[in-house]
C-alpha cells in the first residue's frame, strides 16, 4: 500500500465515483493505483482544461464534489481556469495535481511548477502533502471545506514520492461529511420581517445561493405565500419556473425590462443568496435607488460588501426562508395589502407587455425562437451553455424548471466550458441511474473551439450530449459591442473562416445536422433528439444578430437598449430613454 | 485610513501569502508586517498595519473566511 494506492481508497471512501483527468510524469503513481480502485471510473480528457470543467459541470448538476487529476506543470496549468470558475461561482470540487518529488521542489525541475501558489487566489483552500502522513488529514479537510458553507474548490498537490511511499501505517479514510450550517438569529430575522411588512413595492431577487443552499423548493414556497414579484440573476434562472405568474425573468445587463424596471422602481429588495454583482446591478450607485435591501446569504462577506443592508440575514437560506415564510404571509392582505396587490399587477402587466416575440421575419434561423423551442420539446434537459451571445438567448429564452438544469460560466464567463461541463453532468446523470438523461451544450463558433477535442471523449465514452452550435461566423458579443459602443470598428471578431463544423464533427465519429433556414429548424431539431448517442447540429445564424435588451456600460438598469421584435412592435417609453450608443462609454 | 490587524494564523504552508494576498486584493496595502512563530503552539501570531479606503469589517471578514485564519481583529490606528 502506498500513498497513491491509499489516496484512491480515501476517494472511494470519500464516495468519488468518477474522476476527470489527464495522465502524466508525476502523477503516474496515482494512475497506477486506480487499477486497484474499480469503483473509481476516470474519464479521460483530451486535455486539463476539460477535465476542470468537466468536474465543475459534474459537481453543478449532481450538488456533489467533482473530482479532476492531473499532472505537474503544464497539466496543473491548464487546470487554472476551471478552478477560478469554481471558486467565483461557488462550485464544490477537489483537485488533485501531481507534483515533483519533494527533494527537488525549488529547484526548477522538469515539470515543476508551483500550482500552489498559483492557485491561491483562485481556492477556497489547498495543500502541499509533503509527507505521506499528511494524507489523511488533507483528503478529509478538503471534501469537507469543499462541500460546506459556500462550495469551492480545493486544490491537493501531491508529490511524486509521497505518493509512492509507504502509507501501510495509515488509517483508513474517513469522511467528515460537511460542517452544519448556522442557522440565522432570531433578531436578524425580526429586522427583516419588520422591512417586509412595510413595504408596498417588494420585489425578490433570487440569486445562485439559492441553489447551492439548497433551497429551491423553501423559495418557491416563500414566493408563493408572499406573493411578491421575482426576479433572478443568470445563477438562479430555474429556481423559479420561467411560466411562474410571480417571475419577471433575469435581471441585470440582459435581463428582461419587467425584472429591471421593478427592481429599480422597488421599495424593498429581498435578496436572497444574491451578490450585487455588477452584470446584475449595473450602475451600482443607481441600483433600485428607493429601495432599503433585506439581505440573506450564508456568507458574512456579501452582507453589505456593495449594498448596504438594512436588515442582514447571515445563516442557512432554507432555514431562514421556512421561518419568515408564514410571518410575511401574514402581511398579504395587511396594511398594504390593497397597495402591494396594485404593484403586483403593474409588474405583471409589464412582464405581458413586454414578453418576447419570436415571429422574426425572414428566412434565416432566429436563434431564440430555437433555443425556445428547443427547450420545449426538451423539458427535462440539462443545458450547458458556453460564454457569449448564445449564453444570454439561452439565459432569456429556455424554459426553465429546475436551478441544476442550467449551467453556465456565470462570474468567470469562460468560454470552452460548455462542452466538457455537458461532459460532466452527463456523466453526474449516469451515476444517478439516468444514463440517457438528456443532456444539451448550446455553443457558439467562438466558444466551441476553445474545447473542441473534447467531441473525442463524447465518442470515446458514449456520452449522449446533444450539441447545438449557433455559429454567426463572429466572436458576436465582442462585435455587438463593438456596433454598439465602438462606432462599429470591428477589430478581430471575424471567423468567417471557420472550419466545416458538421465535417469536424463527423471526424470525431459524432453524426452531424446543419440547418440555415427558419423552416427547417423544427426538423432538425427533433432529428437532433432522436439522435442516438451523441450527436452535433449546426445552425447559421446572422452574424448581425444581437442580444436585447442591453443596459450599456456604466448606465442604470431602467435605460436598456432594445431593438428586439417585441419593441420594434410595441415601442414603451423606456424605449424612448434607449441611451446615443456613442456617447456609452465601456466598463 | 490606517488599520493595525492582529492574526491567530494555523503555520500551515501558504497561510502567510493567503493574508497578504487577501489583503491587498481586498483594497488594503500593508505598511508594516510583525509576526512571530516561533511558540510551540504551531501558530503565527501575526500584527499588521495597512491602509486603505474601504470598510475595514469587509477585510476582517475576508480574512476570517481563510482556513488558516484562527481570529482576526481589527481597530483603527491612533
Amino acid at each position: 500500500m502506498n500513498g497513491a494506492r491509499w489516496l484512491a481508497q480515501a476517494l472511494v471512501a470519500e464516495g468519488v465515483e468518477t474522476l476527470f483527468g489527464y495522465p502524466g510524469g508525476t502523477i503516474m503513481p496515482f494512475y497506477d493505483a486506480l487499477h486497484s480502485a474499480p469503483a473509481l471510473k476516470h474519464v479521460l480528457v483530451r486535455h486539463e482544461q476539460g477535465a476542470a470543467f468537466a468536474a465543475n459541470g459534474y459537481a453543478r448538476a449532481s450538488g456533489r464534489v467533482g473530482v479532476c487529476v492531473a499532472t505537474s506543470g503544464p497539466g496543473a496549468s491548464n487546470l487554472v481556469t476551471g478552478i477560478a470558475d469554481a471558486m467565483l461561482d461557488s462550485v464544490p470540487m477537489v483537485i488533485i495535481t501531481g507534483q515533483v518529488p519533494t527533494h527537488l521542489m525549488g529547484t526548477d525541475a522538469f515539470q515543476e511548477l508551483d500550482v500552489f501558489g498559483m492557485t491561491l487566489p483562485m481556492v477556497k483552500h489547498s495543500f502541499i502533502a509533503r509527507r505521506v502522513e499528511d494524507l489523511p488529514m488533507m483528503i478529509a479537510e478538503a471534501f469537507r471545506l469543499a462541500r460546506s458553507g459556500r462550495p469551492g474548490p480545493v486544490l491537493i498537490d501531491l508529490p511524486k514520492d509521497v505518493q509512492m511511499a509507504d502509507a501501510s501505517h495509515l488509517p483508513a479514510h474517513a469522511s467528515l461529511g460537511m460542517d452544519a450550517v448556522e442557522a440565522p438569529r432570531d433578531a436578524s430575522l425580526h429586522e427583516a420581517l419588520a422591512l417586509i411588512s412595510q413595504a408596498q413595492k417588494p420585489v425578490i431577487y433570487g440569486g445562485g445561493g439559492i441553489v447551492l443552499g439548497d433551497a429551491v423548493q423553501a423559495f418557491r414556497t416563500f414566493v408563493d405565500a408572499t406573493q411578491i414579484p421575482t426576479v433572478l440573476t443568470l445563477k438562479a434562472l430555474g429556481a423559479l419556473a420561467t411560466a411562474h405568474p410571480l417571475h419577471l425573468g433575469m435581471i441585470g445587463m440582459h435581463g428582461s425590462r419587467a425584472a429591471n424596471l421593478a427592481v429599480q422602481e422597488s421599495d424593498l429588495l429581498i435578496v436572497v443568496g444574491a451578490r450585487f454583482d455588477d452584470r446584475a446591478t449595473g450602475k451600482l450607485a443607481e441600483f433600485a435607488p428607493n429601495a432599503r435591501v433585506v439581505h440573506m446569504d450564508i456568507d458574512a462577506c456579501e452582507i453589505g460588501k456593495l449594498r448596504h443592508a438594512d436588515a442582514g440575514v447571515r445563516g442557512d437560506i432554507a432555514t431562514t426562508l421556512i421561518r419568515l415564510t408564514l410571518p410575511c404571509a401574514a402581511h398579504l392582505h395587511g396594511r398594504h395589502g390593497t397597495a402591494r396587490k396594485a404593484w403586483r399587477a403593474q409588474c405583471q402587466q409589464r412582464a405581458r407587455q413586454h414578453a418576447a416575440r419570436y415571429d422574426a421575419p425572414g428566412e434565416t434561423v432566429f436563434a431564440p425562437a430555437l433555443l425556445k423551442r428547443l427547450s420545449e420539446l426538451a423539458p427535462e434537459a440539462i443545458v450547458s451553455c458556453d460564454v457569449g451571445q448564445h449564453q444570454m438567448w439561452v439565459a432569456q429564452h429556455w424554459r426553465m424548471d429546475d436551478p441544476r438544469k442550467h449551467l453556465t460560466s456565470g462570474a468567470l464567463g469562460a468560454m470552452g466550458f460548455g462542452l466538457p461541463a455537458a461532459m460532466g453532468a452527463q456523466e453526474a446523470m449516469r451515476n444517478a441511474g439516468r444514463p440517457d438523461a438528456q443532456v444539451i451544450c448550446v455553443s457558439g463558433d467562438g466558444s466551441i473551439m476553445m474545447n473542441i477535442q473534447e467531441l473525442a471523449t463524447l465518442k470515446r465514452y458514449r456520452l449522449p450530449v446533444k450539441i447545438v452550435l449557433l455559429d454567426n461566423q463572429a466572436l458576436g458579443m465582442v462585435r455587438q459591442w463593438q456596433e454598439l459602443f465602438f462606432e462599429k470598428r470591428y477589430s478581430e471578431i471575424d471567423l468567417s473562416d471557420n472550419p466545416d463544423f458538421a465535417a469536424v464533427a463527423t471526424a470525431f465519429g459524432i453524426q452531424a445536422l446543419h440547418v440555415d433556414r427558419a423552416d427547417g429548424v423544427e426538423a432538425a431539431l427533433q432529428a437532433l433528439l432522436a439522435a442516438d448517442g451523441p450527436a452535433f447540429l449546426h445552425v447559421a445564424i446572422d452574424t448581425a444578430a444581437n442580444v436585447w435588451p442591453l443596459v450599456p456600460p456604466n448606465r442604470n438598469n431602467a435605460e436598456m437598449m432594445d431593438a428586439s421584435p417585441t419593441e420594434a412592435a410595441a415601442p414603451s417609453p423606456a424605449h424612448a430613454h434607449a441611451p446615443d450608443a456613442a456617447h456609452a462609454l465601456p466598463a | 485610513m490606517r488599520y493595525q490587524l492582529d492574526l491567530t494564523l494555523r503555520r500551515a504552508e501558504g497561510a502567510l501569502v493567503r493574508v497578504l494576498g487577501t489583503t491587498e486584493r481586498r483594497g488594503f496595502q500593508p505598511v508594516r508586517v510583525d509576526g512571530d512563530a516561533s511558540g510551540d503552539d504551531d501558530q503565527w501570531q501575526l500584527r499588521m498595519t495597512v491602509e486603505g479606503q474601504r470598510e475595514p469589517e469587509g477585510l476582517q471578514l475576508q480574512l476570517a473566511k481563510l482556513h488558516d485564519c484562527l481570529s482576526v481583529e481589527v481597530q483603527p490606528c491612533p
